[in-house]
């Protein structure tokens, strides 16, 4: 009986919570969230189902498999696939599960390979995911299988934008490009700087937090906020010897872009002068953390390109930004890390982060960026210590009774960001704000509460990008 | 080179038990003063041109077996100099570092130490074992063991040697950990 207008999950049936109950567990128009959204297991199975399961997850860069038969074995939530190069330079992204018991078929990180032969019974599949060859085809199965039928699951669809790949399971997604909307315009700034665009070092480097996937993804979307407390310890450390720690104040000009519909965000120090000297630039605290010749990279020696690339605006007003493209995919331009945030049940992630860098760039400035990244943005990067320590802290606290009841504010800034600026799309708010935190959830709950995607990316929508 | 891809035929040390007794004292007092918090003694036992490593470890297959930890060009889970290790110091004592505010308790524990000749007569290679275990705040534990490989020589500092260059390799390829904020 579903008199509550209960959501009901293809795996699990009735899931317990109705639509309204959902919409209602992110409360735009108070600025609050209900922290039940990071703990509980319906909800999560929920967010497997209708996000994970239907929205575009960002899967692997090009340049992690340029040769036919390059493969990288990730995750689209929970479920293993693998991104594979064909003959055809083309990309099929594959559940990493053989159609026979289920099996893993490729337990190898990354590699290339001419097939997968599954190690349970010997199943056998080509690159591109056909099943090729069964042990016993004729004794066995008296050759009555019909193999077209048994390839992997395959993704309904596989596109790149700049060089990422993502991919998606449901048929009925809008094409990437409009899913990704307005949110090109500020990934550009990261993807798109030089001519040439961008490569990885290699190596992803994984490592596991106890807290909920939307923690990392929100405050990489929305939280300049915690900068200046949480990581003032770096930024101390790092000051040459003799000069006095209020020199690490971190900067206070700056805007917030909060994606129209879709969730993206994106926040930026920026002031209104066309151009700063990389010494006063108001990220050169965190350029002279990854290193000073990526830095002067950077700030100064491609800033011309990049400004014939992509204009004034992107070239000089988007200094030390974060960003996150709903619901996984999180990057910081300048100074160069892309992570997809894994859910791992609703308590735990996997971060798998790589280093992005401009393809064209000089070998010293690429050797700087595998360095500082390490050191700053990774499991034993200086700033990135210290977001573990919060995110777990927090997840603790929300296995109490009371401490799951109390709502959280996440009114900061309400009521005034803006559309329709004439430099920036999408709805823009103050730097230290919590516009793209509120975007992000309110399309969290839509996509859950809603079956068709015209409502959640209204026609009306339109990109500065793509004009 | 990573301490666990030594291609080496197999043999028993060439050094007396002298200079294998002083060597593992000494891996032993540096453990200890990590593990007291005396990160700026421990610091003292570090070479000028210290190179202190850690690559990430991959699951490959076989035929691409050679490729278990990064190059040289890839991402590490460290890569420090002296400078940086430094700056890693000086963020522990600025008392707002919060992965390690309030301090992690941490016992070093090293086993397996092997010793070769290096290429000055002042010199070792010294392979060891390192079980790192963490205890923090009020119940977070994590293990994390692998192997090192140090280049060490004799030098004018409080235990009588220093630390040249430091391979350290995880045996973790997903790190089960919130994050790594200790010295290996």
């Amino acid at each position: 009986m579903d008199h509550r207008d209960e959501i009901n999950s293809i795996l699990t049936g009735a899931s317990g919570w109705t639509r309204a109950e959902i919409l209602g567990l992110v409360d735009e128009g108070r600025g609050t969230l209900d922290p039940r959204i990071y703990t509980d297991e319906r909800l999560y199975q929920l967010e497997l189902e209708r996000i994970f399961g239907r929205a575009w997850i960002f899967v692997a860069h090009e340049a992690q498999i340029q040769k036919p038969g390059d493969f990288f074995a990730t995750y689209i939530g929970e479920d293993p696939v693998l991104v594979v190069r064909q003959k055809d330079a083309s990309i099929r992204v594959f559940l990493n599960q053989c159609r026979h018991r289920g099996m893993k078929l490729c337990r190898a990180d990354a590699g290339n390979a001419r097939s997968f032969t599954c190690s349970y019974h010997g199943w056998a599949y080509n690159t591109a995911g056909d099943l090729v060859s069964v042990p016993f085809e004729s004794d066995a199965y008296f050759n009555e299988i019909d193999k077209k039928q048994w390839g992997p699951v395959q993704t309904a669809r596989v596109e790149v934008y700049k060089g990422l790949i993502f991919a998606t399971w449901d048929h009925n997604a809008p094409s990437l490009d409009a899913y990704l909307g307005e949110a090109k315009f500020y990934m550009d700034a990261f993807l798109d700087r030089m001519d040439g665009g961008t490569e990885v070092i290699g190596g992803v480097t994984k490592w596991v937090i106890g807290c909920n996937w939307k923690f990392a993804a929100e405050q990489f979307c929305s939280d300049m906020y915690h900068a200046p407390v949480s990581h003032i310890s770096p930024t101390i450390a790092a000051l040459p010897d003799g000069i006095p720690a209020e020199f690490a104040k971190w900067p206070d000009k700056g805007i917030q872009f909060r994606a129209t519909a879709g969730g993206h965000g994106t926040g930026f120090f920026s002031g209104p002068e066309k151009f700063i000297p990389v010494e006063e630039r108001e990220d050169r605290l965190l350029l002279g953390l990854i290193g000073p010749q990526a830095g002067k990279y950077y700030a100064r020696e491609s800033r011309e390109a990049c400004r014939e690339r992509l204009g004034d605006v992107r070239a000089d007003r988007i200094n030390g930004a974060h960003m996150t493209i709903f619901p996984s995919l999180s990057f910081l331009p300048g100074v160069q890390t892309l992570r997809a945030w894994h859910p791992r049940g609703p308590n735990e992630i996997e971060v798998w982060a790589l280093t992005v860098v401009d393809k064209n760039a000089p070998p010293e400035v690429k050797e700087e960026y595998r360095l500082g990244v390490m050191r700053t943005f990774s499991v034993g990067g200086m700033l990135e210590q210290d977001d573990g320590e919060n995110w777990v802290m927090i997840q603790k606290g929300l296995r109490g009774f009371k401490s799951r009841q109390a709502h959280f504010n996440s009114g900061m800034g309400k009521g005034h960001a803006k559309a329709d600026d004439p430099d920036w799309p999408g709805v823009i708010g103050n730097v230290y704000g919590e516009e793209a935190a509120r975007g992000f959830y309110a399309h969290w709950g839509k996509m859950i509460a809603t079956d068709d995607w015209a409502s959640l990316y209204p026609a009306e929508v339109k990109t500065k990008a793509a004009e | 080179m990573s301490s666990q891809v030594t291609k080496a035929s197999p043999a028993l040390p060439a050094v007396t038990p002298q200079l294998q007794w002083e060597l593992e004292q000494f891996l032993y007092a540096e453990a200890d003063l990590l593990d007291r918090r005396r990160y700026r003694d421990w610091y003292a036992h570090l070479a000028e041109e210290l190179h202190y490593r850690m690559p990430l470890t991959f699951n490959r297959q076989a035929r691409e077996r050679d490729h278990e930890y990064s190059r040289d060009d890839e991402s590490f889970l460290f890569d420090d100099t002296k400078a940086t290790i430094h700056i890693r110091l000086k963020r522990l004592e600025t008392g707002q570092a919060w992965a390690e505010e309030p301090p992690s308790r941490t016992r070093h524990m090293i086993s397996n130490v092997r010793v070769e000749a290096g290429d000055a007569p002042d010199s070792f290679i010294v392979h060891s074992y390192f079980h790192l275990y963490r205890s923090r705040l009020e119940r977070q534990v994590d293990h994390l063991v692998g192997g090192r490989t140090d280049l060490i020589r004799r030098a004018p500092t409080p235990l009588g040697w220093e630390i040249v260059t430091r391979d350290i390799t995880l045996d973790q390829s997903t790190v089960l950990s919130n994050n790594l904020s200790m010295f290996f």
